[in-house]
């Protein structure tokens, strides 16, 4: 079935102005603990969600029932909710054809993975993490996005990804290594097996440290998943209307280290490439910080309505059931350094500690983008410039503008971290993001050993 | 059992099932549930369930007066879950047909097959199940028109206007789940269960402050399985102002102190705290680390049940799938295990874990009883049902009056725990000083952090069933693919000493 036909077989019901937005999935996801196989999920899925407007009242209907007769039940509740609805002066009106540019971020190989494959694959990284009990997942899945419109819109995209991820641990050690990308075929999940095994070998031993501010070096999983919490508040155009971003009021001033940029790139091949968004709206690369200068935000049609200043969307409007947060930055780039490895980056450091990934981040403070969280699965001390003897888990509280206001250096290269937990239809997205060494990390408690 | 769908070939079940009314429609499903179970078993599954489920949403949600949200969704698919050889499966199909659900035990199957390992998974036995519930109500929450459930919302945040206030937000929300449940082992179970929530939010923003205020609940109101008199109960309206002006003066408060001192916390917090730090850690898939790649594990080992004291005396912690209006509540789990009411920390002891038939086997104790997937197309997890910290005595007053120095925190503002659960950090959206027994002045930015054992060790009292209140949660996150489950928490204010509060970046 394609999401095409099932977005335009929507809006074929409905008389008036409509938009249906319809996503297809059929994904595998072999899960694995204690080096077996133990949760595995096959999903098929269609999914069509349709917006109907009334002049400027608009209800949203969705349904996996996409017959006839489910598609006419979701016009009348569609229609119901629009007419439901009081006017609404800020509509901006659905979003008009558009020429999406082309992207890639489709591979065919990847979408014919199956059962066998990935539970083959996740038997992979399994037998690479040798005798450290391994647990994770392969997954794979094809997903296909079209949205129309009664304007004439009319998009649509095919998707692949596969990820790989391993948690090798036992009593006092774990490490933690993960792959993504949109082919299958440049994620080796043996690779990820090892490095995951060989960090948790190091982890044995882990002792306390005092808490305090301490120089740091985070590698891409940690840095990507703090920028990311930081993005949901700072880097959409619902955050800056509502005051809660820390960009409120300082566009156009430096507000990290002039090392620190950091993109939102959909196009680029190197992620998980999207050529619109929600709306429809053709993506476009959106610099958020220049040299450490706040440069801008992602939009929507609805935001930038708002907003009232000649804002326009950027392409970055949400799935209909992520809405309340405005536009996010969905494919997070963060410029890369000078730096060739990680070690390099501990030695401009000195004297401090080494993260290789954070757990169960909190936003504290949004306007001042202060968060808490732990480190997990491979933290050490970093003496004289070297990686030392591994730490417990390590409770941070850090103002990420304070975190980033000195910055001693960046890896070279740039990892894709994936950032989707696979919750609700499969949308594939991550953030680039290089090894980054900073003078400031604010450890405020100390937890667990490493481990299971 | 006939399979109607097979004998009506081309005539889809839904199609069926759309035109009946719901008394007729369970044979249906039915039918596919068993097309499912023989073709999982007729593949080689030693043991199959099959769950068909249907599921409405409403959302209603305004902010600045004008409508954000007005949703209607539905989701329909049959899920299959088999064992073999001693290894799971899981598949699924939207199709309510009967190639939908013989496609789905066959794909379900060959992943269990294609799963290498030493598989050895075993379940306790339990006795066939069948039955039929559905969620007590007054009047059902879809019967309220969505332009009623606009106007309560556009009233409310309009009540929420007021000096400095720069976002307001009202929403209401309804769910209804209709699921049923077979098994190859006889179990043949049918339930709806019906919820509905509402909540006010507000933001205020001053000087560079920025600051919030919610009720009844932050984080998505309050939901409980109930009718739309619970969403009336809340009165949204009439709480708006206060809210409003808290969130005001909250942007010209002070700041909360640094310091090791007595923590008053309300029942709103202290649910989180029974959801974070108690919760999660006694899920006996968490402890054998089914959970270690995503959620995480937990401190607690197999061997300490019956001996590890989790807290002072004062601590009495129940699992309760019984309980009236939890979000937790049902008839049966989704493996058909019959709901029950059980001990989990008793006057301080660690006395019981929350498990699935696969855990309780394992470990030799219990019957499960905790399985719950989101949705149709989720494999079921062990979940949380309604967990409770009982009452003690007294009201909160009580509680302030024996604290001569100390703060009353109110309302979760952030949340975060380690892997193991051990180590954790909350924040509130506002607090006060407790002076002499009293509360004195406002204070912001009110956090508080801690070691489980020693933090429910620190607990010296639990105001009594007056106070009590049940909190519905519906974003507690699990598993990989992704699941999220309804769940609730009844809880009064409860008292802790020494603890650290006002943690600076």
């Amino acid at each position: 079935m394609k999401a095409m036909d099932v977005a335009k077989a929507a809006l074929a019901v409905v008389d008036g102005e409509a938009e249906a937005v319809a996503h297809v999935e059929r994904s595998g996801l072999a899960r694995f603990a204690d080096s077996e196989i133990h949760q595995p999920t096959l999903i098929e899925n269609v999914v069509v969600t349709l917006r109907v407007v009334r002049d400027s009242r608009s209800g949203v209907a969705t349904t996996n029932k996409v017959d006839d007769a489910g598609l006419a039940e979701l016009a009348r509740r569609a229609a119901d909710a629009a007419e439901s609805a009081p006017a609404d002066g800020t509509f901006p009106g659905l979003g008009p054809a558009t020429e999406p540019p082309v992207v890639e971020g489709d591979d065919e190989e990847t979408a014919r993975l199956g059962p066998d494959d990935q539970a083959r694959l996740a038997a992979a990284a399994i037998e690479a993490a040798g005798p450290l009990p391994a647990f994770g997942f392969f997954t794979s899945a094809v997903t296909e996005l079209a949205v129309a419109s009664s304007t004439g819109l009319a998009v649509k995209q095919r998707m692949t990804d596969a990820s790989a991820l391993v948690v090798a641990a036992d009593e006092g050690r774990s490490g933690y290594a993960e792959q993504t990308a949109w082919r299958a075929g440049a994620v080796d999940p043996a690779a990820v097996g090892n490095a995951a095994a060989a960090k948790a070998e190091k982890t044995a031993g882990s002792t306390e440290i005092e808490p305090g501010t301490y120089g740091a070096v985070l590698e891409p999983y940690a840095l990507a998943d703090l920028i990311e919490y930081f993005a949901h508040d700072s880097f959409g155009a619902l955050g800056l209307l509502e005051e809660r971003s820390y960009l409120s009021g300082r566009l156009g001033q430096q507000v990290f280290d002039k090392k620190i940029s950091i993109a939102d790139d959909s196009l680029d091949p190197r992620g998980l490439p999207k050529a619109f968004d929600f709306e429809g709206t053709p993506k476009q690369r959106v610099q958020l910080i220049e040299n450490g200068v706040a440069r801008g935000v992602v939009w929507d049609r609805e935001t930038a309505a708002q907003a009232a200043d000649g804002a326009q969307s950027t392409g970055h409007a949400p799935p209909p059931d992520s809405r309340d947060w405005g536009p996010l930055p969905y494919a997070l780039s963060i410029a890369p350094g000078e730096a060739e490895s990680v070690e390099e980056l501990a030695e401009l450091v000195g004297d401090g500690i080494y993260i290789t990934r954070l757990h169960y981040l909190g936003v504290v403070h949004p306007r001042e983008g202060v968060i808490t969280g732990m480190t997990r699965d491979g933290t050490f001390r970093i003496r004289n410039g070297k990686i030392a003897e591994p730490l417990l888990n390590l409770r941070f509280t850090v103002a990420v503008p304070e975190l980033l206001h000195e910055v001693y250096g960046l890896t070279r290269s740039v990892q894709l971290v994936n950032s989707q937990n696979f919750y609700g239809e499969r949308y594939p997205y991550g953030v680039l993001a290089p090894a980054v060494a900073c003078a400031k990390f604010a450890l405020t408690g100390v937890g667990s050993k490493p481990g299971i | 059992m006939p399979d109607l769908a097979t004998k009506r070939p081309g005539l889809l079940a839904r199609e069926v099932i759309m035109r009946a009314k719901r008394a007729d429609f369970a044979p249906i499903v039915r039918d596919l549930c068993a097309s499912a179970i023989d073709a999982a078993t007729g593949a080689g599954a030693e043991y199959a369930d099959a769950r068909v489920v249907l599921k409405r949403n409403q959302l209603v949600a305004t902010k600045n007066g004008r409508v954000e949200r007005l949703s209607d969704s539905e989701s329909e698919g049959i899920g299959v879950r088999v064992l073999v050889n001693g290894a799971w499966g899981f598949a699924c199909d939207r199709r309510l047909t009967a190639d939908g659900a013989r496609d789905a035990a066959v794909r379900a199957c060959t992943f269990a097959r294609a799963a290498a390992g030493n598989h050895s998974r075993a379940l306790t036995a339990i006795e066939p199940q069948t039955g039929k519930h559905r969620s007590a109500m007054e009047r059902d929450p879809f019967d309220v028109s969505l332009s009623d459930k606009v106007d309560l919302c556009l009233r409310a945040d309009e009540a929420l206007t007021g000096r400095d206030i720069v976002v307001r937000q009202a929403m209401v929300r309804a769910q209804r789940e209709y699921k049923l449940l077979l098994t190859s082992e006889g179990t043949d179970v049918e339930q709806e269960l019906i919820e509905c929530g509402a909540g006010i939010d507000c933001a205020a923003s001053g000087d560079g402050v920025f600051q919030l205020r919610s009720y009844p609940s932050a984080h998505v109101g309050s939901s409980c399985q109930s009718g739309w008199e619970y969403v009336e109960g809340l009165d949204l309206v009439g709480e708006a102002p206060r809210v409003a002006e808290q969130a005001a003066a909250l942007v010209r408060a002070d700041e909360c102190p640094s310091g090791l001192t007595t923590v008053v916390l309300d029942a709103d917090q202290v649910a989180l705290q029974v959801h974070e730090s108690v919760g999660h850690p006694t899920e006996l898939d968490r402890i054998y680390g089914m959970e270690a790649s995503y959620a995480g594990t937990s401190f607690l080992k197999p061997t300490d049940l019956g001996s590890l004291r989790y807290g002072s005396e004062h601590m009495n912690i129940t699992a309760d799938a019984t309980t009236s209006g939890g979000l937790g509540s049902f008839a049966f789990d989704d493996e058909g295990v019959p709901a029950a009411r059980v001990p989990v920390v008793e006057g301080g002891l660690l006395t019981g874990f929350l498990t699935s038939r696969e855990t309780a086997a394992r470990i030799g104790s219990g019957k499960g009883g905790s399985m719950r997937a989101d949705g149709w197309n989720r494999m079921p997890l062990v979940r949380m049902t309604n967990l409770h910290l009982e009452p003690g005595e007294g009201a909160l007053d009580d509680l302030l009056a024996d604290v001569d120095d100390g703060i009353y925190m109110e309302t979760n503002r952030s949340w975060s725990i380690d892997d193991k659960r051990l180590n954790f950090q909350f924040g509130t959206q506002i607090a006060w000083e407790i002076n002499g027994g009293k509360l004195g002045r406002m204070l912001r930015d009110a956090t508080y952090t801690g070691i489980t054992p020693q933090f429910w060790g620190s607990l010296d009292a639990v105001a009594g069933p007056d106070s009590w209140r049940l909190y519905g949660l519906t974003n507690c996150g699990k598993g990989q693919p992704g699941q999220s489950a309804h769940v609730s928490h009844g809880a009064a204010p409860a008292r802790f000493r020494n603890v650290q509060v006002g943690v600076k970046s």
